[in-house]
């Protein structure tokens, strides 16, 4: 993404830090977010499965559970209660006698009455088989059965049934009730004497339906085996089929099951035609054929998560933006030892320029100081009058490495035709080669003056004292220092002798020059010994011969091309082909040729170079 | 004895002087702004070994510099008289010279040099570039 981005101008300080902070907060937030999110989804979907399996796997049964065993218990309880009536004694008596014995039918009377006011039964009753009245609470008779009446044919099936207690289920038109009636056979059960019992409303159910009630849409109904509705929450639901509220499908699976209902609750799920998710549970109650069935919309079951997901939402929210807040001011704090380097960063810079600024000073100082003494090692050398007294022609190319330098020439006039002229390469270069110069100068003229002017003997002397003046003490060391020179005593127009340290003297004549070498001793170490002496090389001078005197720092320089020094045959070569050119011109055309060879690279060591010729 | 050595540099060669095989060479140019400097520890190693050496050690030295400044010429001096006076003394020494075609400062040089030497000491002419 930074790949693409277009490059930034180098901006301020600000915009470094500004992009910075941006870019670390947007991308903590999304990182923040994400990790919110995720882990609010975890949390709702573990949560949801928690309560879609608490809801199946307890609350539902549950309700299912309460109501079936509440049913049962009614049941059960009327069960006692019709037992109680047709096992009591006087009610067997009273039945038995066909109703004539009226102590026993008053005690009788008073069982069913006590019965009826005691307990929410609906009705209680004892029928005769002897005399098949029907006699109610209240000491009522209300209808003498007969076989004929298909209203009275519970009676005579049951007495057939030898069964001490039958549950029969019977809808009422008239009170538009479902009764549920627990006949118990009163007497012996081969033989019974007549049926007494009690009745239950179904009605008297519907409020504990309604205290089950789960949620607003749940439903819970009581079905028969065809899938009849006989009790809901849902009091509109009375006298509906199953089928007309769910799918016959289901309905058909929920009443043909007739196994595991039996005894434990069943769960499922399913979708409507509307693409609402229901869990439904339903289960046989224990005393008759029918089935609980309890059903609860998804959507309400998870209602409670609703509440848990805004919580979350704002919590989540919350906690994003105390965190964004958090962030940002922590970026902040990052970012600013970002400021914090780059001040430091312009106060480094300020101290290295004052610094440099120092050192430019001392530098400058250093440098004052050296100019001043290139001024003393310039004044030691020849002027150009002098020059011009010894010579017809001349030009010198005067060029330490570093302002001052260990070269120097040298002359002195003897006599009316009579000079000397020397050109020294002192050991080092810079300062300590200046110090050697000027202190050879001294010496050279000293020499001169106690009256030595043969070169050999110049040389010899030189090389004597400047032993006697530098090195008077134990070299610390392996040091040691000393001079190469090149010395020649012109003398007269015809005559020429040279003697030379290590320095040779250049001859041009007719075209072809000649090398007179010097001896290949140096002159000042330590480790020569006193007495050297120098060979004298005499030349009669013809006219227009030219010589040159060079210091090694001109062969030896190293060239831009080739790491080789420039050599001596270029040198020869060089005077050959300026011939034709007059000497006094002859510095610059030296200068441009070694310096063509020379391109970018440094200057390796002092270089000078004389030009002469004689008068 | 160990191995000296001293990496090259624009102006100070490389030195490499191994006891054990006997040989020792110095390649490259050397002008140093404090020659004695740099050539002590290498004076001081060659008289340790020197020293050291029984007789029928052959020393063989090879030289590549083509350029030496006046103090480091100087300074090869004093070494190549530390050689001459242990072939003096009987050791077997021997000098390489090596120079390359175009530098004709490097082969006077060593003409010098050898001038003044009585003991073995070849001038070669560099082989390739």
């Amino acid at each position: 993404m930074a790949g693409h981005k277009p490059p930034q101008p180098q901006g301020s300080l600000g915009t470094i830090y500004n992009q910075g902070t941006l870019r670390v907060v947007v991308l903590a937030c999304l990182v923040i977010i994400l990790s919110v999110i995720l882990t609010g989804a975890i949390n709702y979907y573990v949560a949801r499965d928690a309560v879609l399996g608490k809801l199946k796997t307890k609350d539902m049964l549950n309700i299912v559970d309460a109501i079936g065993s509440k049913i049962d218990g009614r049941i059960e309880r009327a069960k006692e209660t019709s037992l109680s009536l047709a096992h009591d004694p006087a009610v067997i008596a009273w039945v038995s006698s066909g109703e004539t014995d009226d102590i026993r039918g008053d005690i009788a009377k008073a069982r069913l009455e006590g019965v009826f006011c005691s307990y929410d039964y609906a009705n209680t009753f004892i029928v005769s088989a002897v005399t098949n009245h029907y006699w109610a609470e209240g000491a009522r008779l209300l209808q003498v059965m007969s076989p004929t009446d298909p209203s009275a044919n519970w009676f005579f099936t049951d007495l057939t049934l030898r069964q001490s207690v039958i549950v029969d289920i019977d809808y009422n038109k008239n009170r538009q009730d479902t009764f549920i009636f627990v006949n118990a056979l009163i007497g012996d059960v081969e033989q019974p004497l007549g049926i007494a019992g009690v009745g239950l409303s179904l009605k008297s159910l519907a409020q504990d339906f309604q205290r089950f009630k789960y949620s607003e849409n749940s439903n819970l109904w009581l079905i028969d085996q065809n899938g009849k509705i006989q009790l809901a929450d849902n009091l509109s639901h009375n006298g509906f089929y199953l089928n007309d509220i769910i799918s016959a499908d289901l309905v058909a699976a929920i009443t043909a099951d007739r196994g595991t209902a039996a005894k434990h609750p069943v769960t499922l799920e399913y979708t409507d035609a509307g693409g609402q998710v229901f869990d439904l549970a339903y289960q046989n109650t224990r005393t008759t054929d029918w089935k609980l069935v309890v059903r609860i919309p998804r959507n309400e079951s998870l209602s409670i998560l609703d509440n848990i997901k805004g919580n979350t939402t704002a919590s989540c929210l919350i906690v994003l933006l105390s965190l964004i807040f958090v962030f940002y001011l922590v970026s902040r704090r990052i970012a600013n030892p970002l400021q914090q380097a780059l001040r430091l960063n312009r106060e480094m810079e300020r101290q290295v320029l004052d610094r440099t600024q120092e050192l430019s000073r001392q530098n400058e100082k250093i440098m004052d100081s050296i100019s001043y003494a290139k001024r003393l090692q310039e004044a030691i050398l020849p002027t150009e009058e002098e020059m011009s007294g010894l010579a017809a022609e001349h030009f010198v190319i005067w060029q330490p490495r570093d302002v001052v330098g260990g070269d120097f020439y040298w002359s002195r006039r003897l006599g009316e035709e009579q000079h000397l002229l020397a050109l020294c390469d002192c050991t080092g270069h810079g300062v300590p080669g200046a110090f050697m110069t000027m202190a050879v100068n001294t010496l050279l003229n000293h020499i001169v003056a106690r009256g030595v002017s043969h070169p050999a003997e110049v040389l010899t002397a030189l090389h004597r004292e400047f032993k006697a003046t530098l090195h008077r003490n134990p070299a610390p060391g392996i040091t040691d220092d000393g001079l190469d020179i090149g010395l020649c005593l012109i003398d007269g127009p015809n005559r020429l002798f040279y003697a030379g340290a290590k320095l040779s003297l250049y001859m041009l004549r007719g075209g072809t020059v000649s090398v007179i070498k010097g001896d290949r001793r140096s002159i000042g170490y330590r480790r020569s010994g006193d007495d050297l002496q120098f060979t004298v090389h005499e030349i009669q001078i013809q006219k227009g011969d030219r010589f040159y005197l060079a210091t090694d720092g001109y062969t030896d320089q190293n060239g831009e091309v080739s790491e080789y020094p420039f050599g001596k045959k270029r040198l020869i070569a060089g005077i050959k082909s300026c011939e034709k050119l007059p000497l006094n011109e002859q510095a610059l055309w030296f200068n441009t040729y070694l310096e063509e060879y020379r391109g970018t690279e440094m200057q390796r060591d002092d270089i000078t170079l004389l030009g002469f010729s004689l008068k | 004895m160990e191995v000296l050595y001293i990496e090259q540099t624009k102006s100070t060669p490389r030195v490499e002087f191994n006891a054990t095989s006997g040989k020792l060479s110095i390649e490259g140019q050397s002008y140093p702004e404090n020659a004695f400097r740099f050539y002590e520890p290498v004076f001081g190693w060659l008289e340790n070994y020197l020293n050291a050496t029984d007789q029928e050690v052959v020393l063989d030295i090879y030289f590549h510099m083509p350029y030496i400044n006046t103090s480091s010429s100087k300074c090869i001096m004093m070494m190549l008289e530390i050689l001459e006076k242990s072939h003096q003394q009987g050791k077997k020494v021997m000098v390489r010279w090596y120079y390359d075609a175009e530098n004709e400062e490097a082969l006077e040089c060593a003409e010098e040099f050898k001038e003044d030497l009585a003991m073995p000491f070849e001038i070669k002419l560099t082989e390739g570039v």
